[in-house]
């Protein structure tokens, strides 16, 4: 598995397969982007299409200096997503029978949230192994620091260390890619 | 002022153990410790809420098979003439000229608008044909698509297309030089009809620029070739 910025660099050369190894990396998660916008898998997967075509004409613009292909992506799908939804608002008033629509989507998390989720999802995907892991423990199986030297047979010190480096990964690629570092870092604007 | 250590952050962060007293107080003080801690929160909070998206099913098969026909139905111009799109790409025209060339063009589409009237009201052709072209598809567009150009005595070139792809903008008739990639003449626009008479501006010089090019032209208000070829053909006399 090349990595991102190889990546980057092969799509932006013009070589389709590289836009299919980002299909198969990040197609998942731009699929449940839209999906989450939109509310309905057959608009998702449109949103989906049109964003693998946009990033492939639009590569040139691509920078690698300024977030990573997972966030470039999403960011577009934000965008397609966002249209898709405005022009079937319009259809919605022209025809006002397509009541039936589905519910306002998501309404537990806003899109940013969202999109944080995905980017720190893929960066814990690709930390070493004993920092995923230790990190993962943290995270999702709630155990302290000796729980998880308990459990993995690593030293206090070196779980401590896993998973303070694993937190720094994620904050940088998060102060990066995510949606909503830029608004926090203005201002205080959401409560912990 | 000691900062709180980073080790013992990630800690309070992760709420594994809580503040003391002479760390609260240190974090009331201190913005950078704070904004250190604010950051770490956030993140073990996003954390700990992507076990869900660990195991996302593969995206499907279909919608990459969507992905490359969209893929091939937009740019990618076709060798072995003319690479437009990196010219169009590397040309940077000075901001002024835009609106006056996009002047020129409406000027041109205008005269073309009305000699298509005349000649649809007008009397039937007797012209004498001094060239023509077949036009065939480039690669990413349908088989079937395709058209006849004839240029007559008079320097009006006529244009019939047939089966060309739906587009969102319109269909742009272009005059290209094979020999020399990003030099070309445009002619005007198919108007959503089948044929057109278009006039070729007087001194072009057609041995020169005999490749006739039929695009697809988004409204982006640039007047330059989209680098969407959908026909070609050469002028032969």
């Amino acid at each position: 598995m090349s990595s991102d910025d190889e990546l980057a660099e092969r799509l932006r050369d013009g070589d389709e397969t590289a836009l299919r190894m980002a299909y198969d990396r990040h197609g998942a998660a731009v699929l449940y982007l839209a999906q989450r916008l939109l509310g309905n898998r057959a608009d998702a997967e449109d949103v989906t299409q049109m964003t693998f075509v946009a990033a492939w004409t639009g590569r040139d613009g691509f920078d690698p200096q300024r977030g990573s292909v997972l966030g470039w992506l999403l960011g577009i799908a934000r965008r397609k997503a966002v249209d898709r939804l405005r022009s079937m608002a319009r259809e919605q008033r022209t025809t006002a029978t397509v009541q039936a629509q589905q519910p306002p989507p998501e309404p537990d998390r806003t899109p940013e949230q969202t999109v944080d989720r995905l980017v720190v999802a893929d960066e814990l995907s690709r930390l070493p192994v004993e920092q995923r892991r230790t990190l993962e423990l943290a995270f999702f199986d709630d155990l302290t620091h000796p729980q998880i030297a308990a459990v993995t047979g690593l030293p206090l010190g070196t779980v401590k260390s896993h998973i303070r480096r694993g937190m720094a990964n994620l904050r940088r690629r998060w102060e990066v890619d995510g949606a909503t570092f830029g608004s926090r870092s203005a201002g205080p604007t959401r409560a912990l | 002022m000691q900062h709180l250590d980073p080790d013992r952050l990630v800690l309070l962060a992760l709420s594994e153990e809580l503040e003391d007293l002479s760390e609260s107080d240190h974090l009331t003080q201190c913005d950078v410790c704070r904004h250190e801690m604010r950051a770490l929160r956030e993140v073990a909070g996003i954390g700990s809420d992507v076990q869900a998206l660990r195991d996302l099913p593969p995206p499907p098969e279909h919608v990459w098979q969507a992905i490359e026909a969209g893929i091939a139905r937009a740019p990618a111009p076709v060798a072995p003439v003319v690479d437009i799109r990196q010219q169009r790409a590397r040309r940077s025209r000075p901001r002024w000229l835009t609106p006056v060339l996009a002047a020129a063009a409406a000027a041109v589409l205008a005269v073309a608008g009305t000699v298509a009237v005349d000649r649809f009201t007008g009397r039937a052709p007797a012209e004498e044909v001094t060239a023509r072209a077949t036009l065939t598809p480039l690669k990413t567009v349908p088989p079937n698509a395709g058209g006849d150009v004839r240029v007559l005595s008079d320097g009006q070139l006529r244009i019939d297309v047939r089966n060309l792809p739906l587009t969102t903008g319109f269909h742009e008739v272009w005059l290209l030089d094979p020999d020399d990639p990003g030099k070309m003449v445009a002619l005007g626009n198919l108007s959503d009809q089948p044929d057109a008479v278009l006039p070729v501006p007087p001194g072009t010089d057609l041995k020169r620029y005999r490749l006739v090019d039929v695009s697809d032209e988004p409204h982006d208000g640039d007047a330059t070739h989209s680098g969407r070829s959908l026909l070609r053909g050469t002028l032969t006399g």
